[in-house]
């Protein structure tokens, strides 16, 4: 009657097999990021330090074969180096030996690519106290600084209008992102999809293709969409749609892993389907988190709307965008005080929903 | 006959916690089982193991004479609707009606296409309402589920644990987390389902003196591993000290 010899496993092997397959993951990984730390180190002390600080060239020499040999000596260094185990990734992913050597490595090479880091984002922002003080800038920011405070009340009307507009393709974009949202976040949801091979594929593939429109800004995709639909409202309402979805399908997405799992292994203890358990157990426990980020992404939505205009949203970006081109100040001055009231105003009332909520 | 059978099962955690290290016990139909030991030996896991809410690592569980370690999808389910289960925390849904909470325990006996829109018939009702009246808090039936008391929670649990006309009927530590005059009661309803319907009950339990009055049958775990099968009344002070350690002291709750 018994005796599936499958069975018959020795539990102390059991685990011993598993630590082993995990360390071997743990160690891909580390080799990996060493080629990396060494690969970059060697790219910012070349092209940032050498080349840019100590030769102050204008023009960087730039050769995809120079790139594939430092490459190339970056994935024999850093899996040397992993393989010592003494390396900083292998300590990162806790695999390394515990001795002297790898606590020295650690130290100094973190120091090194944290200074590195510093100095080539110094050297490539060109940092620079002289301009922020410079008496043409300081006149600059006073001439906008002014107009600011007697803004041109003619065009009152029409940057209402625009202002308007841009409250629309916000509040357009935010509604019609619900229904895909929603629909994205279960099946992107760890806990719900992870028991299974097949939604488990559905569930990675996903992720990844919404993590990369998430990563594009919705400004991106605006002048992306104005060339697909053509300059104006929709163009900015569907770039923001656009990043809505991908935002808020993560953000939804992650309340579902967060809920509490004692109602869902209650239900699913009951013999009740996939469906009924998201139906009963899941979703009363984030009606309200949805809500709430619903809400908020209008409030965001609106500020995005009105960056958006800039590049041909539509809206009263355009507008600013148009009247700074001609550098009419005053024209903006009253435009950038209908943004900045309107973004307070819908900050405020955003924050009392979401408080009254919950 | 054996309603349950359990040989030689084994829990290994992810992070491995060897959890059940060999288990072999049987449960007899009508029997009041109760599995007592430290917090840690394992006791939670044998009742999750028992009814598949976790997997496991090896050996098997048979259930009315069928292997049911390794059925998958829609027997599982099955298997699943005959085995109610309790929980410390009483595990409702929050925001929903007592009712919804009770009937939501005959959901793997429903369509999913009735359950989501909640077209259920009359007679679903008058179910939910006796299974609330065996529990006595048929008062309730439209308050929402965490406006009540911690043992009223745990009764509307029980209440939607018996929706499911449970053959075998797992509580683990239901009354852990409740005073001691509310764990009383609530126990009497475990009883009087145990005695009334006959079904059978494991209950994972902390008070020695609960498992005196309840008990037909006690098995203590001590790090994953059965130490002590037999009567409740055969626990002596010998015994006591072997299950919880030389420390422990017994603490009486009426
Ligand atoms: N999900 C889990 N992952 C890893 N270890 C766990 C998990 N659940 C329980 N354990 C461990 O298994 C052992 C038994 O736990 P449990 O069954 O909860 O004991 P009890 O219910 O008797 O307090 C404990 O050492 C606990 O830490
Ligand atoms: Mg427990």
């Amino acid at each position: 009657m018994i005796s599936n010899p499958e069975l018959e496993l020795h539990p102390a092997k059991i685990i011993q097999l598993n630590k082993q397959r995990e360390d071997k993951i743990k160690f891909f990984k580390a080799v990996l990021l060493d080629i990396f730390f060494v690969f970059y180190s060697i790219l910012v002390l070349q092209r940032a330090i050498y080349y840019k600080f100590i030769l102050q060239l204008k023009d960087i020499p730039f050769s995809w074969g120079e790139i594939g040999v430092i490459f190339i000596f970056s994935v024999m260094l850093g899996t040397i180096w992993a393989f010592t185990k003494t390396s900083l990734s292998c300590k990162l992913f806790g695999v390394a030996k515990e001795n002297k050597t790898t606590k020295w490595t650690v130290e100094i090479f973190g120091w090194f690519l944290f200074n590195i880091t510093f100095i080539a984002g110094w050297i490539i922002t060109r940092l620079s106290i002289v301009d922020l003080f410079s008496s043409e800038g300081i006149r600059g920011a006073e001439r906008i600084f002014g107009s600011l405070f007697r803004p041109e009340m003619g065009i009152f009307d029409d940057s209402l209008f625009a202002m308007i507009e841009t409250i629309y393709i916000a509040l357009l974009a935010t509604l019609i992102s619900i229904p895909p949202t929603l629909l994205l976040s279960f099946v992107t949801a760890r806990n719900l999809m992870k028991d299974n091979k097949f939604t488990f594929a559905i569930y990675y593939v996903l992720r990844i293709i919404l993590n990369f429109v998430r990563s594009i800004e919705p400004l991106i995709w605006a002048i992306i969409f104005s060339v697909w639909v053509g300059i104006g409202p929709f163009a900015g309402m569907t770039a923001l749609l656009v990043h809505t979805i991908a935002s808020n399908a993560k953000l939804y997405s992650e309340a579902i892993e967060n809920i509490e799992t004692g109602p869902v292994e209650a239900i699913s203890a009951t013999g009740a389907n996939k469906i009924q358990i998201v139906w009963y157990a899941v979703v009363p426990q984030i009606v309200l988190p949805f809500l709430s980020f619903t809400i908020y992404r209008w409030d965001i939505n609106v500020r995005m709307a009105t960056i958006i205009g800039l590049v041909g949203g539509g809206g009263i970006g355009t507008m600013l965008m148009q009247y700074q081109g001609l550098a009419r100040w005053h024209e903006v001055g009253l435009i950038v005080l209908m943004v900045a009231f309107v973004v307070w105003v819908m900050d405020y009332i955003s924050a009392k929903i979401r408080e009254a909520i919950y | 006959m054996m309603i349950l059978k359990v040989k030689n099962l084994h829990k290994i955690y992810k992070n491995g916690t060897h959890a059940l290290k060999g288990i072999t016990f049987d449960v007899k139909e009508g029997e009041f089982l109760v599995i007592i030991g430290l917090s840690g030996s394992g006791k939670s896991t044998l009742l999750r193991c028992i009814n598949r809410l976790i997997e496991p690592t090896a050996g098997s569980v048979y259930f009315l004479d069928k292997d049911i370690t390794h059925v998958k999808g829609e027997e599982l389910r099955k298997v699943k609707t005959q085995i109610g289960m309790v929980f410390q925390q009483f595990n409702l849904i929050n925001r929903r009606s007592v009712l919804t909470n009770v009937i939501s325990g005959k959901l793997g006996q429903l369509g999913t296409f009735s359950s989501v829109f909640e077209k259920f018939p009359q007679s679903l009702y008058d179910e939910a309402y006796k299974s609330l009246e065996t529990v006595g808090i048929k008062e309730k039936v439209d308050e929402r589920a965490d406006s009540l008391s911690g043992g009223q929670q745990q009764r509307v649990a029980i209440a939607r644990s018996l929706m499911q006309n449970p053959k075998l009927l797992l509580a683990d530590e239901p009354v852990a987390s409740l005073d001691p005059a509310t764990s009383n009661s609530v126990m009497q309803y475990f009883e009087k389902i145990n005695k009334d319907f006959g079904t059978t009950v494991i209950c994972n339990l902390h008070f020695l003196s609960l498992v005196r009055k309840y008990a037909t049958r006690v098995i203590a775990l001590k790090a994953g591993e059965i130490i002590y099968q037999g009567l409740p009344s055969e626990i002596n002070e010998t015994w006591f000290k072997t299950i919880y350690g030389e420390e422990a002291e017994e603490v009486e709750i009426r």
